[in-house]
């Protein structure tokens, strides 16, 4: 067995028992119910596609420094995992956020930042794969994938008091008190998700590897 | 482009000739630094091509296919941009002008210059540089006979500053008698053409994939 | 000394061929119109709305007008000469930029009077400081749109691309001008406001001329 696929299965373990904490030893909250247990999904997306982007960030700017394709194969895969994730993430918070909140979609500035970051990272894969030459691609990507990294804070506290100071926060989401049941539950979700997002996207560097195989080494 | 060396003394001039496609254009831009080679490499008065290419840079100057000028801009003003972005403020635009014979259209925009004005033009923009590498690309094309001796001008010009001339050209009976060597070019490979004093031009006709 | 004159170079340059033709100008200053006669039409041109369609005008308008710029050396074949210039690429960059905010804020003075006229506002008064933190922001617009322009050169969709690059990695840009400039005309604070702006601006100032000389690595 390699590593890979030992890596490969402590994730689906992982997940099981993240599963099973998740929908049946935790408790439903008091105010959300049972919907809370999307929750247990949905942090986690949103956490992956977060962790996604930082490693897309630093691999582009060692790709831009050293120029080893390797790392340009290890923000590529990353950027499209970040993206796979923002997307989940997204829609587990719209299914979320229907019967709690009432709504599909508001205006809240972590789902705006995210959107945005949706788009700039899709944008991203756009640019890739729509260059002229693949080692330009590879470039370009790695310039927006540090830019928008570098932006993200500054798109997020924008967000932020563009809603906040003119209207307060209408829903203060996450509540502080969180019983130990479901601290459990959401940190073996965590846990199961970044061992899943570490196999795939080893998974993804090496078949962007052997995609490359033949042009460049 | 596979397998082309060569070393280029100061003072002399490389005739490149070959078929379209042979690799003419490729090996001045990579000259230029405009293109970067995959492997291999090459050196301009002792700068790495690819480590040191701003001091390539410096050192010279090439003349493509077209002339790289604004059309709004009139002669003089893009002959001054040229003299700014080379870190020559205050070149003598005027006797440049002079020297290539655009005076009469100085203030005239480029957009009405004739192919052969605005190559005039292009020849100026790398002269006033003062290269110590001049690349030439189908220098002739668009002009009369007096823009031809001026290639030549600036050719001996060049040579005499103790630099070198780099033409790449179908018309190479033009500079036949000036070149110092010759390099034939076929899909990117060197084809033997020997010593360029016993060259006939029917050799060169041959390998440059003309007819005759 | 020499660099400060080179960009000086390359903005004069830009700004002469565009002072003759008039292309980046007149599309983005149509563009720019249009979008503020439609939103005041369709969302109403109640004072309060003037902030958020100028600034939504302005940001289509960017997106517009910016690439033209870069896109122009590409059209003349002048680029690859451009390239070849000995010494660093960054003065080429600063150029650019350097135009694209004069030119973008002809166009925010012009807009501002229009703003003026058609929505009842008192541009009039505070015409400094809404110019001041109107430049605040294009210099943002500007050093980040000149670094986009030139990424998506050699990219094919490049114009379906530009906005979805600009108008996203922009946002703080526009919600920043947006805010500051209602606070300007109802009086208000401005909260954190100019932090923001001064802090996208400072950021896009340190990492996008160094990107840009990757960008433009390789003609």
């Amino acid at each position: 067995m390699t590593a890979q696929t030992g890596l490969g299965a402590v994730a689906v373990l992982l997940l099981g028992i993240a599963a099973y904490v998740s929908l049946f030893a935790s408790p439903p909250d008091a105010f959300q119910g049972e919907y809370v247990r999307i929750m247990y999904a949905h942090v986690p997306n949103a956490w992956v596609a977060y962790l996604a982007f930082a490693i897309t960030f630093a691999a582009s700017v060692l790709y831009l420094w050293k120029r080893r394709p390797a790392y340009d194969h290890l923000a590529h895969s990353a950027t499209e995992l970040g993206v796979l994730f923002t997307g989940l993430a997204l829609l587990t918070g719209s299914i979320w956020g229907r019967p709690v909140w009432g709504t599909w979609w508001t205006w809240d500035a972590r789902l705006v930042t995210t959107a945005m970051l949706f788009l700039i990272y899709t944008t991203a894969l756009l640019v890739r794969g729509l260059s002229d030459d693949p080692l330009r691609g590879a470039r370009l990507a790695a310039v927006i994938g540090i830019v928008g990294f570098l932006d993200v804070p500054i798109i997020h506290y924008s967000v932020v008091w563009f809603r906040t100071l003119h209207q307060p926060a209408s829903i203060a989401p996450g509540s502080l008190k969180i019983a130990p049941p479901m601290l459990l539950a959401l940190m073996l979700s965590l846990l199961a998700f970044t061992v899943l997002f570490m196999y795939l996207l080893r998974l993804r560097t090496s078949l962007a590897r052997l995609e490359a195989g033949g042009e460049m080494r | 482009m596979r397998d082309v060396t060569f070393v280029l003394p100061p003072h002399s001039v490389l005739l490149v000739v070959g078929p379209n496609a042979s690799g003419k254009t490729t090996l001045l831009r990579l000259l230029a630094t405009a293109l970067r080679p995959t492997d291999g490499g090459g050196s301009v008065f002792g700068h790495d091509l690819v480590r040191d290419a701003d001091a390539v840079r410096v050192l010279t100057a090439f003349v493509g296919t077209s002339a790289g000028a604004y059309d709004l801009l009139t002669v003089r003003e893009n002959l001054a941009f040229a003299a700014a972005m080379r870190g020559r403020p205050d070149a003598p635009v005027a006797t440049w002008l002079d020297r290539v014979g655009l005076t009469p259209v100085a203030d005239d925009p480029v957009r009405v210059l004739s192919s052969g004005m605005k190559r005039r033009l292009a020849l100026a923009q790398a002269w006033l540089a003062a290269p110590r590498l001049l690349l030439l690309d189908e220098p002739y094309g668009g002009l009369d006979r007096d823009g031809v001796a001026l290639v030549a001008e600036m050719t001996e010009d060049t040579t005499r500053r103790g630099g070198s001339v780099v033409i790449a050209t179908h018309e190479w009976e033009r500079v036949m008698n000036e070149a110092d060597a010759v390099l034939a070019l076929a899909a990117g490979q060197p084809v033997e053409v020997g010593p360029v004093a016993q060259l006939t031009a029917a050799d060169l006709a041959a390998a440059a994939g003309g007819r005759r | 000394m020499n660099g400060f004159l080179r960009a000086a170079a390359v903005a004069r340059k830009d700004l002469r061929v565009e002072w003759r033709g008039r292309q980046t100008i007149t599309a983005t200053g149509m563009v720019a119109l249009l979008m503020i006669l439609l939103l005041g039409f369709v969302v109403g041109s109640e004072p309060a709305r003037a902030a958020a369609i100028l600034w939504v005008a302005m940001g289509f308008a960017a997106v517009l007008g910016i690439p033209r710029v870069t896109q122009g050396e590409v059209d003349q074949q002048a680029l690859e000469i451009l390239l070849l210039y000995p010494g660093s690429r960054e003065h080429l960059f600063w150029g650019k930029c350097a135009a694209l905010t004069v030119m973008l804020s002809a166009l925010l003075v012009a807009l501002l009077v229009l703003l003026g006229v058609l929505f009842g506002v008192d541009v009039w008064d505070h015409g400094g400081a809404l110019v001041g933190v109107g430049v605040l922001g294009i210099v943002g617009l500007s050093v980040i749109g000149t670094l986009l322009a030139a990424l998506v050169l050699h990219v094919r969709g490049r114009e379906l691309l530009m906005p979805l690059l600009l108008l996203p990695l922009a946002l703080p840009v526009v919600l920043g001008c947006v805010r500051l400039t209602e606070a300007i005309l109802t009086g208000t604070a401005a909260g954190l406001w100019p932090a923001v702006l001064v802090s996208f601006d400072v950021v896009s100032v340190l990492v996008c001329p160094i990107l840009f000389e990757v960008v433009m690595d390789e003609v």
